[in-house]
């Protein structure tokens, strides 16, 4: 479903050139589940980005769902995001003046919905959260973990391909990651790919497959299946 | 998604109060100046005699001697509207001047008052199309056949008659009584084009009576009178052969043709008149009379004057000097919601969406920074009236002002509005997703 081949990612400055991912080859399988881990500066958050046709990159192959997408211009790289691509960031990052169903509506509107189909995907969503009887409050009349359970229904509403999860839990305290955590698990057995940033290895071991990058390259792979861990010998073999 | 723009400006606006209305505050300031100086342009440089403006002209003669004025004079002497009436070659002609009379009727009820007379020819009527309530002008005879007759406008009839036909009623003018044969309705063309010298923004006359009468009752002029050389005028029939002007002429010449002939019977006519040892100032018979078509001759007669032009480009910079303050203050506001941009750039919104979004909320503003400016400009316009008395003909905010002045708000606010837009859209969502 998402192939990179060698993508390299270089911020330049005047004086210096930084290597934010370095012939970076991973490939994610439709209804998986992958978490990306690393030390702070590895490149994670610029890997997601990337992934999420949030930024561009200096070389390399990217191709989603077969579509060499390395070329594409605006308009088409927004419409792909919002078609195919569901966000959550670590700071929820919804918009504070919208009431919940506005918000989950946003994405919806960009696709140019009907007001009744909007309306009922809103519901569908916010339903699936758990939080579909409190339509009409304002983000800031949420816990922490009800407001990133909102932003799951906004990347949720528009029936995405896959999911990109920026520390979805960074900000949140045990019990409400674990909720968050599980929904997330739930979606994913639903048939929807994931791809989550995380520091905690916890979280990071329930995933189907873990991915370590260190200086902008994929240094482990790790499976799990059923809680058993499997160290795979070679990248190539852990990429495929 | 226009609507949906609106509720997100709205919102958007009732969130920043402060910052929104001190926006709404520089437009409508900057909007509500220049509405009221392009206000006062405007019915200044209006041309009211609409379609006929270029058919009707006014005659311009050169009699003036060597070393005198410099340029030709807007209006002509007596002898030479007498000699150029007779010549009959215009479609329609009117020679007049303002006059001032005292009025009064039978009824010894009604106190006699001065009132502002137009003396002029029955084609005065047909020229500037004048329209009756009542009967008519007086027949085309008694412009050389002088009767004492009078019409009267609908106003004055009202106050003299209580608004019925007076039609053959008598008025008595400086205690001489004359017929009334036609009322004419409500008529105040503004600017006053058929005679700017005696203020081109006062109300038409009340009173209408035949120039015929003027040898012979010795009307005294109300206007301007010039002349270019001393001349000793004993009596009133001295005035009517000299050399000063005080009189305007009007013609009637519908086609191009019309006036090529008409300029030609002129040439003639100062030719004859060189011969008679007038016209002494060596100019070419051609080069000694002009037509003016209503145009030239508003400007002629600086019915716009030069300051209003300068005013109007003073107040379109001061706009300017506005447009770029809210350029400012929403380069602030907007830049201050990239993190909310980034997070709709991540879910689906493009450039061009989220541009439109904040070019709808630009617009809002400029719409209620012209309304606001609307209300500046009618209370401007109303204290010049009121603290001035600036003609009420310059002060009113014409129709087209109301729909022109939002239209103007939002368009310049939009163009203010464009670069502020454009950084925010340019906006990389990746910067403020992590920061948020």
């Amino acid at each position: 479903m998402l192939t990179m081949k060698n993508i390299n990612k270089v911020f330049k400055t005047d004086l210096v050139e930084t290597h934010a991912l370095r012939d970076f080859n991973l490939s994610v399988q439709e209804g998986e589940f992958v978490a990306v881990t690393g030390p702070s500066g590895s490149g994670k958050t610029t890997f997601l980005n990337i992934a999420g046709l949030l930024e561009g990159f200096t070389h390399g192959d990217y191709f989603l769902d077969g579509v060499n997408i390395s070329n594409l211009n605006d308009n088409k790289a927004a419409a792909i995001r919002n078609e195919k691509i569901g966000f959550i960031f670590q700071g929820f990052n919804l918009i504070p003046d919208l009431n919940l169903a506005e918000n989950v509506e946003v994405p919806l509107r960009y696709r140019g919905f009907s007001a009744k189909e909007r309306q009922r995907r809103v519901k569908e969503a916010l339903e699936k959260v758990g939080l579909g009887a409190r339509m009409k409050h304002l983000p800031s009349q949420l816990s922490g973990g009800q407001q990133q359970r909102v932003a799951i229904a906004r990347a949720l509403a528009g029936e995405p391909r896959f999911l990109l999860a920026d520390e979805p839990t960074g900000n949140l305290d045990s019990l409400m990651a674990r909720q968050v955590m599980e929904l997330l698990e739930a979606i994913n057995k639903a048939g929807t790919t994931i791809i989550m940033v995380t520091h905690d290895p916890e979280l990071a071991r329930r995933a189907q497959r873990n991915i370590q990058i260190v200086d902008g390259q994929v240094c482990d792979f790790t499976l799990y299946q059923g809680g058993q861990n499997h160290q795979v010998d070679t990248m190539e073999q852990a990429a495929s | 998604m226009f609507l949906y723009y609106v509720d997100l400006a709205w919102r958007s606006i009732k969130k920043t109060p402060i910052l929104s209305l001190l926006m709404v505050l520089a437009i409508s300031v900057g909007i509500g100046i220049t509405i009221t100086t392009l206000n006062v342009y405007n019915m200044m440089a209006f041309n009211p005699a609409g379609e006929r403006a270029e058919q009707l002209n006014t005659v311009q003669l050169w009699s003036q001697g060597p070393d005198s004025w410099a340029d030709y004079h807007s209006q002509v002497t007596y002898q030479d509207v007498m000699n150029l009436r007779k010549g009959k070659v215009a479609n329609e002609q009117a020679a007049m001047f303002r006059s001032g009379m005292a009025v009064q009727t039978d009824d010894p009820q009604i106190l006699p008052s001065l009132n502002g007379v137009r003396v002029t020819d029955s084609g005065f009527f047909n020229l500037f199309e004048v329209p009756f309530i009542y009967g008519n002008s007086w027949d085309k005879s008694v412009d050389e056949q002088a009767a004492f007759q009078a019409v009267i406008g609908k106003k004055l009839n009202q106050k003299l008659f209580g608004g019925e036909n007076s039609v053959g009623k008598t008025i008595y003018l400086n205690r001489k009584p004359y017929q009334v044969v036609g009322v004419i309705d409500d008529w105040h063309p503004q600017p006053k084009y058929y005679d700017p010298t005696s203020g081109a923004f006062s109300k038409a006359e009340q009173i209408y009576i035949p120039f015929s009468l003027t040898a012979s009752e010795e009307f005294s002029v109300w206007g301007n009178m010039s002349g270019w050389k001393y001349e000793r005028l004993d009596d009133y029939q001295d005035r009517l052969g000299s050399e000063k002007v005080w009189i305007q002429y009007w013609v009637d010449l519908p086609t191009a043709e019309d006036r090529q002939s008409y300029k030609r019977y002129l040439s003639q006519y100062v030719e004859q008149q060189k011969e008679l040892g007038r016209f002494t100032d060596g100019k070419s018979p051609e080069e000694s009379a002009q037509l003016s078509n209503v145009d030239a001759w508003l400007e002629r007669n600086h019915v716009v004057p030069e300051d209003n032009k300068i005013l109007l480009g003073l107040s379109v910079l001061f706009l300017s000097v506005c447009l770029v303050n809210i350029l400012g203050l929403m380069l602030t506001k907007f830049l201050k919601r990239a993190p909310e941009v980034g997070v709709r750039r991540a879910i689906g919104a493009s450039r061009s969406q989220i541009f439109s979004q904040y070019m709808v909320e630009v617009g809002v503003i400029g719409l209620f920074g012209g309304l606001l400016g609307l209300a500046w400009a009618w209370g401007a316009l109303y204290g010049l009236s009121a603290r001035f008395g600036v003609a009420e003909g310059l002060t009113h905010l014409s129709l087209s002002m109301w729909v022109i002045t939002p239209a103007i708000a939002v368009g310049t606010a939009m163009l203010a509005g464009l670069y502020p837009a454009w950084v925010v859209c340019r906006t990389k969502p990746s910067v403020y997703l992590k920061s948020q």
